[in-house]
């Protein structure tokens, strides 16, 4: 079906939002807890130098990527790029999951010198650094009147407080997401599908009609928000039509639609957000 | 198209707010704070499960938490969705199926500590991080609005307890107090989280309580307030319970009193101020915070019906006091090891038996320095007046150092020590609420690991965990076993139940689940 009456929201270009999961949304949802006893670490780091990152990189492509990927994005093992699986883990642990290896998993202790560790450590690390290390050349105040203005992003998103809900909260975009993944879900939202923010489409059985974001589905039962924030919790059985978008309904124009500057903007004001860096003094 | 699916339909519609009167009704469908009900009774209304049906209860769904171990939560339901927490985090779950509707998990936080659930008032949700944040989230996205410190000083701090919502203020304390930390219970704004009052359980030097320190640094006096308290809409009194002081073991250098540590405060809910104290355990030595849940009922003693505030004490005493002055009424130990006082005075002070204290080479005092029960929850059934209460019969050779007290370097002042020929016990007793006596008893056998809470329901049921793992329903009024279903963990959590669709369900944390329970009914085609 065609999503163009969703009136969902209502981006200034007049863009037909189409729905799709935004990639946003992976450094939210997947979050799989890690060790609590190690979440302490991780402010404690600072990006390392970049010489370091570019041995390590080497190493890891030879030794680590067969189950990481090239590029640390998972295959037979898992991502090291989304999520805090790494953010979270102190230097120390960090350093001792690569020489040993990881107990009751499939990741097996290296032959790495003390040396080549810590270049492997800079590496992963600089896989997920929380894009509020980075340097983004934008202006942040101009990034934030497109980001309420002219771009539209606030109908969907919220920071604290402020905005819609149908996409993903980016009150902490700065601390939970890399510069790379707020870069592609920009420029490319429709490339990843995370949980929770997909479009969907339900009758009932009564006939009634209701559109909204997938906060769960399965084979038994949805649990949807509509467009005005209600929850429905509903049973498969009380349901004769779903459908799910594969589709965005973050517009996938932003490339064309704003200058380069623009989404650097975007992107400085995005980069800079922090729950907690903002009102914790 | 049925009528029966169409009322369904709409029922699942969600959107209501959590108001303040729905949280005021007490625990029946929803169960909207971290006792159910201000009171802290733990008692729901629901009577769908009962005596008589008991033996069909059967598992409805589990939810895991990743990352989770022993798992302390008491999940809130509001309209379908239940809350729970872990370090950190929270989410929201269909509560009809265990679906994950959200999560959310606090970035950046200094501290990772268990986490015993949330608070609700209209949109939004409250919880506290583990270094000391209240968080506001919306309720139906997760979304954060804003997340407030309210601890100033760096280390040494930490929250495990669910916040309390009442009167537009989300009521939070803070522990610490083995490090030295001075407790304290604040209010902030339920809407824009700003700091509404706050009151040190150490008092400042020009308050006259400061005499019962002698010389003692007030800022390292301890006395935290690390569980959650109950409220009465009607006085307008929060009543809040304080730790032990610091050093725990050791309390040569703070001669006297050591007010307001292990006592009963009622702060007065607009402006914090202390209304009245009762201290249960003067000049502590053995770490017997007073931390345990305050139960307000309404209910006859001795001939007149009175306003009472009765609790177990980690001390072993069972204590009433009228909550509307603090005026001391009654006091009956509920443990039989218990070998540090002879009994209470007529003003509620203990009486003391000389030589106690934890000395260099170690002393044998009971009870254990978990104490006689703890922070865990205990209920209350108006029509049994009974308390339901998880007790650990145990003593412990506690030993003490005179080392001068070094705050935040991990000095309690010594310790206490499990006698290995000395195995400590769990039960489950009901407690006569007017006089004291214990009515019945359900012993636990196991490994004396258990810390589950209990809840009681309109269906003459009291659900608690035992301390061989399993979930178990008694008789309210005999204590008869008449379920059990064992978890394949300790249980660390209290249960507690709610109904959506009038269908009645029980739920219980255990270790990294969320398991809900509900009576057999056959698969739908």
């Amino acid at each position: 079906m065609s999503f163009a009456d969703f009136g969902l929201c209502h981006y200034a270009s007049g863009f037909l939002a189409a729905f799709l999961a935004v990639s946003f949304l992976a450094a939210q949802d997947d979050a799989k807890t890690t060790n609590p006893a190690s979440a302490a670490a991780q402010d404690s780091h600072t990006a390392p130098p970049p010489a370091l990152i570019d041995a390590g990189r080497k190493l890891f492509q030879n030794s680590c990527s067969a189950c990481h990927g090239p590029s640390g994005g998972g295959g037979h093992g898992p991502s090291l790029v989304e999520g805090d699986r790494i953010r979270s883990l102190s230097d120390a642990q960090l350093f001792q999951s690569i020489q040993k290896g990881v107990p009751g998993t499939d990741m097996p202790p290296s032959s790495f010198s003390e040396a080549q560790i810590q270049q492997v450590a800079a590496f992963v690390r600089s896989l997920s650094a929380p894009a509020i290390e980075s340097t983004v050349p934008g202006d942040p105040e101009a990034g934030r009147s497109l980001f309420v203005g002219k771009a539209g992003c606030g109908s969907c998103h919220m920071i604290r407080g402020e905005g819609g809900f149908l996409g993903p909260d980016l009150s902490d975009a700065g601390v939970r997401l890399t510069l790379g993944q707020m870069r592609e879900s920009l420029l490319q939202p429709d490339k990843r599908i995370a949980n929770g923010f997909q479009g969907m489409t339900v009758v009932t059985q009564a006939g009634e009609r209701i559109q909204g974001i997938a906060k769960n589905q399965d084979n038994y039962s949805v649990q949807l928000l509509d467009k005005q924030g209600r929850l429905h919790l509903l049973a498969k059985t009380d349901l004769k039509m779903i459908e799910l978008s594969d589709h965005s309904l973050m517009p996938n124009d932003f490339g064309t639609r704003l200058s380069a500057g623009e989404i650097e903007n975007i992107l400085s004001y995005l980069s800079g957000q922090s729950v907690r860096q903002k009102e914790t003094k | 198209m049925k009528q029966g699916v169409l009322l369904a339909v709409f029922a699942a519609v969600l959107g209501a707010q959590v108001s303040y009167d729905e949280i005021l009704k007490g625990p029946a469908e929803n169960w909207l704070t971290y006792s159910g009900d201000f009171a802290s009774q733990r008692y729901s209304t629901l009577r769908q499960i009962d005596r008589g049906n008991v033996k069909s209860l059967v598992p409805q769904w589990i939810q895991h938490l990743d990352g989770a171990r022993q798992l302390e939560t008491t999940p809130l339901v509001f309209d379908g969705v239940m809350y729970v927490t872990n370090t950190n985090e929270v989410y929201a779950l269909d509560a009809k199926t265990g679906r994950r509707i959200w999560h959310y998990r606090a970035v950046g936080v200094s501290e990772n500590r268990v986490n015993r659930g949330v608070a609700l008032l209209g949109d939004r949700l409250f919880f506290c991080t583990s270094d000391a944040h209240l968080v506001a989230l919306q309720r139906t996205t997760g979304n954060v609005l804003w997340d407030r410190p309210y601890v100033f000083t760096k280390g040494g701090n930490f929250t495990t307890a669910a916040p309390l919502v009442a009167n537009g203020l989300v009521v939070v304390g803070v522990g610490g107090g083995g490090s030295g930390r001075r407790g304290f219970v604040a209010a902030l704004d339920a809407v824009t989280g700003e700091e509404r009052w706050r009151f040190w359980t150490v008092p400042s030097k020009d308050d006259p309580a400061a005499k019962t320190w002698a010389a003692f640094p007030l800022d390292w006096g301890g006395a935290p307030t690390w569980t959650s308290g109950s409220f009465d809409p009607e006085l307008n009194l929060l009543y809040w319970p304080s730790g032990n002081p610091w050093p725990d073991f050791y309390g040569a250098d703070r001669p006297g009193d050591n007010l307001y540590s292990d006592c009963m405060l009622a702060l007065d809910i607009a402006t914090g101020k202390l209304r009245w104290y009762f201290q249960y355990t003067p000049h502590d030595t053995h770490d017997w915070d007073a931390n345990e849940m305050p139960v307000l009922v309404d209910q006859f003693f001795q001939g007149r019906m009175r306003k009472l505030l009765i609790q177990a004490n980690r001390n072993g005493f069972y204590y009433v006091l009228d909550r509307t002055n603090g005026e001391f009424l009654l006091a009956k130990r509920f443990v039989e090891r218990l070998n540090w006082a002879s009994g209470v005075d007529a003003k509620g002070r203990p009486i003391e038996v000389p030589h106690m204290e934890p000395t260099s080479g170690g002393n044998r005092a009971c009870p254990s320095v978990r104490g006689a029960t703890n922070w865990v929850s205990p209920s209350y059934n108006p029509e049994t007046k009974m308390l339901y209460v998880v007790v650990l019969e145990q003593c412990d050779i506690y030993s003490s150092s005179s080392k001068p007290p070094k705050p935040m370097s991990g000095f309690h002042g010594t310790g206490a020590e499990q006698i290995a020929d000395e195995p400590g016990h769990f039960f489950l007793r009901a407690i006569a609420a007017e006089s004291g006596e214990m009515v019945w008893q359900f012993p636990m056998p196991g490994p004396a690991t258990n810390w589950a809470g209990t809840l009681a329901t309109a269906g003459g049921l009291v659900f608690s965990g035992d301390d061989g793992g399993d979930l178990v329903a008694l008789d309210a009024k005999t204590g008869r076993d008449l379920w059990h279903f064992y978890m394949g963990h300790t249980l660390t959590a209290s249960p507690m139940t709610y109904s959506v669709g009038g269908k009645q369900y029980v739920t219980i944390a255990a270790e990294s689940d969320i398991v809900t329970f509900a009576l057999f009914e056959p698969q739908k085609d």
